[in-house]
């Protein structure tokens, strides 16, 4: 019952928000935070009673389309890779709903769509029925195209748009590739499947793994199916990106290693190189293209492409370290890149600009925000003792074994982005004091402390106590892993 | 205590904590805690010391781990190992970090952001503390980037100015590339031996459990770490440019602590690198090359702080020589003895740049000698050691490495490296004259007024230690103080070796600093510049090469520009125009478009419908014809 009544929550809040009468529109950021801060809670709760190494805890389930041939259930569960997973999207949901406290435009509407994506998404990670899976998936899509088509900026349609249409054209690949699965094998229960395995298909394996793998690699996302994701974050609102990079993008690592990895592994096996050689080539590529971006958020999103294919690296390698590194790594730039989005977008909210050419000598005007770029910024570098180190670190260690060349490509990756991090906070918080600016004012609103401060705090925390997620991550990802058999 | 040295670095990283939280609101902007901070390091060095010599030379290395985290079958702990190497680095790191932080106090007074100045000097203590305690490398890593990192925030201290951030990150970005191989070289290290544990794996090559090719490679990986950090060639570029940060740091980070990590590195993996081939060729290699190129570009520098970076670059390129010999005493005695000396010479530099209203180019400066007398003092003192004078610091310790060098290296090398140590005489006796001799060239070095006692005293006691560090080279003067005997009898590799000074290397090591001392009190005689006008018109393009620094900056700046960010914007164009543009949106309007054009056929006249159902039927009869016939 704990599970379903997390999920629905933020959407039940959302629903209140809603209804809300006109005058007291107001209200909604408030209901809007209760309903997050409830679900942050309770997966709190369900975090410090989960049983590290019990398998899949607190599932509901019920029956739900019996078909006779095969039957859809209502199902709903979590392991040791998705309720870290669960934790961060509630987390990063009070942050989002924190940095929306200055939202003015329809904000019954606004919040009721934030807490439905929160929904959506954490459906993703707890549903373990296959077609159920599908439906939070494409459930997430309709909040999305509304947050950014209409409290977007700039190119905010078309940039909804090539959103949907990218992940649709994905989905596509993905139900065909469900519908081959369960039929097969008559179930779309994901733990039965990921525990028999699945000897044959209506389609050869290899096409299912295949399209599959394109279905979760759009969201990922990774070269060449990448584009949509600078515009959506350009885009978006500071919270929608911040839920974007924050869990969204992790929708795609954790669907390969739960669905991909765990229910195909021979086709893992065959496959993980291509995994890592793609990995490493999203890593360069998106470090190089990071470089030339001239509008910071876009910036950012171009950098969370580099850092995704190290967690397509880490998957490849499908050994306990690698694979553990890897689902590490979604936390850590969960976190990271969510702080990352948060600052900008406070600094979008004083300046009116994200031109990084427009910006400059911040620290003087914003020491607060200033100082919030600048460690975001090197955790995002990998600097140790903050969440991001734990993560590279991992990966490189644990892929080394199987795939030299991929791991050095991808540390050069890390050489690039101290480059670009130095760089962009040279030139956006540092350097001559610009007069325009004066009157901007800095980080002062108790939310926008507390949304950076809790951040801050969480890539900290990950950064030093690493234990506290590696022993979730390590029986469940070790129990994937034993299947692949490395 | 021995075993809870780990408190050393906590308590500059509580400082840290202190500072960074409430710096701004304490009275003095908490300078106080910073000093108190340093000061309790250094007296909790001489309990750390008591007790690690108190436990004999049997229970030594003094080891205290924990695990730290453990993810399938692989574990990792973390923890601190002190052995000799570390109780050396402990001293010189505890002690210029007191001396530093009391000099700061007067020096920084009325600067900008006085009370974060101090938090991340004393967060720089804390993480070079972590540094030489680590008994991993993982973790020796940790403090590895998190030392780079307070050298990144102090070297752009004034930020404002942009000459300060370009250098900030290139110090970081330059070291990060040295960076990559360490960690390259940890990982290939890990994998041979299966640990972090830096005693550890020297069991294991020790016990021949790994080399060949394999640890060849991953050995000179780690080299590129260390030859990062300590600014060797061609990694040198980034710690002159340090020299925008203030001075204070110049004397901590960039002189004594930071930049000899490399040669701790090496001097702690030195079973390593002696297991692995021809390494230490390739350390001596680099330390000569390095020792020879920064001792000429020293000569043409005319800022005072860039002439004292280029000497560092060139000193560490000696201890290099020294641990690429083999002798491990040698590169860390000459690490010892240069930490004090030259974070004294830099801040006598802090001192005069102070004192002379921020005049730092030597074209300004001269005569300072009557005008700042202590400084001056302190200063020829520094400068002599450096130079090798009998029996200040600096000569015993070159004196180990010329003989250890004489021992290991053959002819050919001891000529260079004493080709050298004549440079080190000599841009660091014209560095003395154009600062100090001769008349002002300045009005306002002309009204330079010496600095006030929170300058003058760590100069004086840091002047004592350049004078006197030396002797612990001799048992007597070790045993007197507690050590086992002399520096060689407590730092060693193989075996402990008793030190007898060989006469005829000390004429020689005179006879270098002589011919270095009076090649440049000939050419700048009573602070004139006549002479070395006229050598640079002579040569004027040699001159330029020299100053212009060999156009090393010059290529990277070049590399930078046309090769990393024209390859990005090479990648960038693609991505924008052929990925996004005709892939995707190509792909949305060729979809656009098609149904531009089918929507012709959707005209909603039933004759046409009727029509082209009638041809449909027409085609499948014809088609099943063919098939069936």
């Amino acid at each position: 019952m704990e599970l379903t009544v997390l999920v629905f929550l933020p959407a039940f809040a959302g629903l209140l928000a809603l209804l809300l009468p006109a005058d007291r529109a107001r209200y909604a950021r408030w209901v809007a935070l209760a309903g997050a801060l409830a679900a942050l809670g309770l997966s709190l709760a369900l975090f410090f009673r989960f049983e590290n190494g019990g398998g899949f805890q607190f599932a509901d389930r019920a029956s739900w389309i019996d078909a006779g041939a095969f039957e859809v259930q209502y199902f709903l569960a979590v392991d040791g890779l998705s309720l870290p997973l669960v934790v961060l999207t509630t987390f990063l949901t009070v942050a989002a709903v924190l940095v929306s406290f200055s939202i003015e435009h329809r904000q019954r509407a606004y919040f009721a769509c934030l807490m439905v994506l929160s929904t959506s998404v954490l459906g993703v990670f707890t549903a373990m029925d296959f077609l159920l899976f599908f439906l939070f998936w494409e459930l997430e899509l309709f909040p999305m195209y509304l947050l950014i088509s209409v409290w977007g900026s700039g190119r905010r349609e078309y940039s909804a748009m090539k959103f949907v249409l990218y992940t649709v054209a994905g989905s596509a690949f993905m139900l065909v590739a469900i519908l081959a699965l369960a039929l097969g094998a008559g179930t779309f229960d994901m733990a039965v499947l990921g525990q028999s395995g699945v000897e044959s298909a209506v389609l050869p394996l290899r096409w299912v793994f295949l399209f599959l793998f394109i279905g979760f690699a759009v969201k990922l996302p990774i070269v060449p199916l990448h584009t949509w994701l600078p515009d959506a974050h350009g885009d978006a609102p500071t919270a929608v990106s911040v839920m974007l990079a924050g869990v969204l993008l992790k929708m795609g690592g954790y669907a390969i290693i739960r669905t991909c990895v765990t229910i195909l592994p021979g086709e893992a096996r065959d496959y993980g190189v291509w995994f890592a050689a793609i990995g490493a080539a999203s890593v360069l590529y998106g470090a190089f293209v990071t470089f030339r971006q001239t509008d910071v958020k876009r910036l950012i999103a171009y950098s969370s492409v580099s850092h995704m294919g190290l967690v397509l690296l880490g998957i490849g390698a499908l050994g306990t370290t690698a694979m553990v590194g890897a689902a590490y790594q979604m936390l850590a730039h969960g976190l990271i890149t969510g702080l990352l989005f948060v600052v900008v977008g406070l600094m979008y909210e004083r300046t009116h600009t994200r031109e990084i050419s427009r910006l400059g000598g911040l620290a003087r005007q914003m020491p607060l925000l200033a100082a919030g770029l600048a460690f975001a910024g090197f955790a995002s570098v990998g600097l140790p003792a903050l969440a991001g180190f734990v993560a590279e670190v991992t990966i490189f260690l644990g892929a080394f074994q199987a795939y030299e060349w991929a791991v050095i490509m991808a540390i050069f990756g890390v050489v690039l982005s101290a480059g670009y991090i130095l760089w962009t906070l040279q030139r956006v918080v540092f350097g001559p004091v610009r007069p325009e600016w004066a009157g901007a004012g800095d980080q002062r609103h108790w939310w926008e402390h507390a949304s950076v401060a809790g951040l801050a705090a969480l890539v900290i925390l990950l950064g030093v106590y690493p234990d506290l997620i590696m022993d979730m991550l390590d029986p469940a990802i070790g129990a994937v892993s034993a299947r692949v058999g490395s | 205590m021995a075993e809870h040295a780990w408190i050393l670095a906590a308590v500059p990283a509580i400082a840290f904590l202190a500072l960074a939280a409430l710096g701004r609101r304490l009275p003095r902007q908490g300078d106080f805690l910073a000093v108190l901070a340093a000061a309790s390091g250094f007296g909790l060095f001489f309990a750390v010391l008591a007790s690690f010599l108190g436990r004999g030379e049997g229970a030594w290395p003094v080891l205290n781990a924990i695990e730290w985290t453990a993810i399938g079958d692989f574990r990792l702990n973390m923890g601190i190992a002190v052995d000799q190497i570390t109780i050396v680095m402990l001293a010189v790191v505890t002690t210029v970090a007191f001396m530093v932080n009391v000099f700061s106090v007067g020096y920084m007074k009325g600067e900008p952001r006085y009370w974060w100045y101090f938090a991340v000097l004393q967060l720089f203590v804390a993480s070079m503390l972590l540094l030489v305690l680590a008994d991993n490398l993982l973790l020796l890593y940790v403090a590895w980037e998190l030392v780079g990192l307070s050298s990144f925030l102090l070297i752009g201290h004034y930020w404002e100015r942009r000459s300060a951030v370009e250098a900030a990150k290139k110090a970081f970005i330059t070291t990060r590339v040295g960076d990559v191989g360490l960690l390259i070289g940890i990982i290939l290290l890990w994998k041979a031996t299966g640990t972090f544990n830096i005693l550890d794996i020297i069991h294991a090559v020790e016990a021949g459990e790994v080399g060949g090719t394999g640890l060849f490679v991953s050995v000179m990986f780690i080299f590129l770490g260390a030859m990062g950090k300590s600014a060797q060639l061609p990694f040198h570029v980034w710690l002159p440019d340090a020299m925008e940060g203030p001075t204070p740091v110049s004397a901590l980070i960039h002189a004594a602590t930071m930049v000899v990590a490399g040669v701790y590195l090496v001097a702690r993996l030195l079973p390593v690198f002696e297991a692995a081939g021809d390494a230490l060729l390739v350390v001596t290699a680099v330390g000569l090359i390095t020792a020879l190129f920064s001792g000429v570009v020293a000569f043409a520098q005319t800022d005072i702080k860039k002439v004292l970076a280029y000497s560092t670059v060139s000193q560490l390129g000696f201890m290099f020589v020294a641990l690429g010999a083999g002798v491990v005493s040698a590169g860390m005695f000459h690490l010892f003895t240069h930490a004090f000396f030259k974070a004294l010479l830099f801040l006598g530099a802090g001192s005069v740049i102070l004192g002379a209203h921020h005049r730092q180019e030597v074209g300004q400066l001269g005569g300072l000698w009557r005008r700042m007398p202590v400084t001056a003092a302190a200063f020829l003192v520094g400068s002599l050691a450096l130079a090798g004078l009998f029996p200040l610091a600096g000569f015993w310790s070159k004196d180990e490495i010329l003989h250890a060098v004489e021992g290991h290296r053959g002819a050919l090398v001891f000529a260079l490296i004493s080709l050298a140590s004549i440079m080190t005489a000599f841009y660091t006796t014209r560095l003395f004259i154009l600062t100090f001799l001769g008349k002002p060239r300045d009005a306002e070095a002309g009204h330079a007024r010496e600095t006030g006692a929170s300058m003058t005293g760590p100069l004086v006691f840091l002047a004592v230690l350049s004078v006197f560090a030396g002797f612990v080279v001799y048992g007597g003067v070790g045993e007197a103080l507690g050590f086992p005997g002399g520096f060689g009898e407590f730092v060693y590799l193989h075996h402990p070796e008793t030190f007898h000074i060989d006469w005829g290397l000390a004429g020689v090591s005179t006879a270098l600093f002589v011919i270095g001392v009076f090649g440049a009190g000939w050419l700048y005689r009573g602070g004139r510049l006549d002479r070395a006008a006229a050598l640079t018109a002579w040569q004027p393009k040699l001159y330029e090469m020299t100053r212009r620094k060999f156009y090393f900056d010059d290529l990277y700046q070049f590399l930078i520009d046309r090769v990393v960010l024209g390859f990005s914007y090479v990648v960038s164009w693609f991505d924008r125009f052929a990925v996004n543009d005709t892939g995707v949106d190509g792909s949305a309007t060729l979809t656009g478009y098609a149904g531009f054009l089918l929507k012709h056929l959707q005209t909603g006249r039933v004759p046409n419908y009727a029509l082209a159902i009638a041809a449909g039927v027409a085609a499948l009869i014809l088609v099943a014809l063919a098939a069936g016939g």
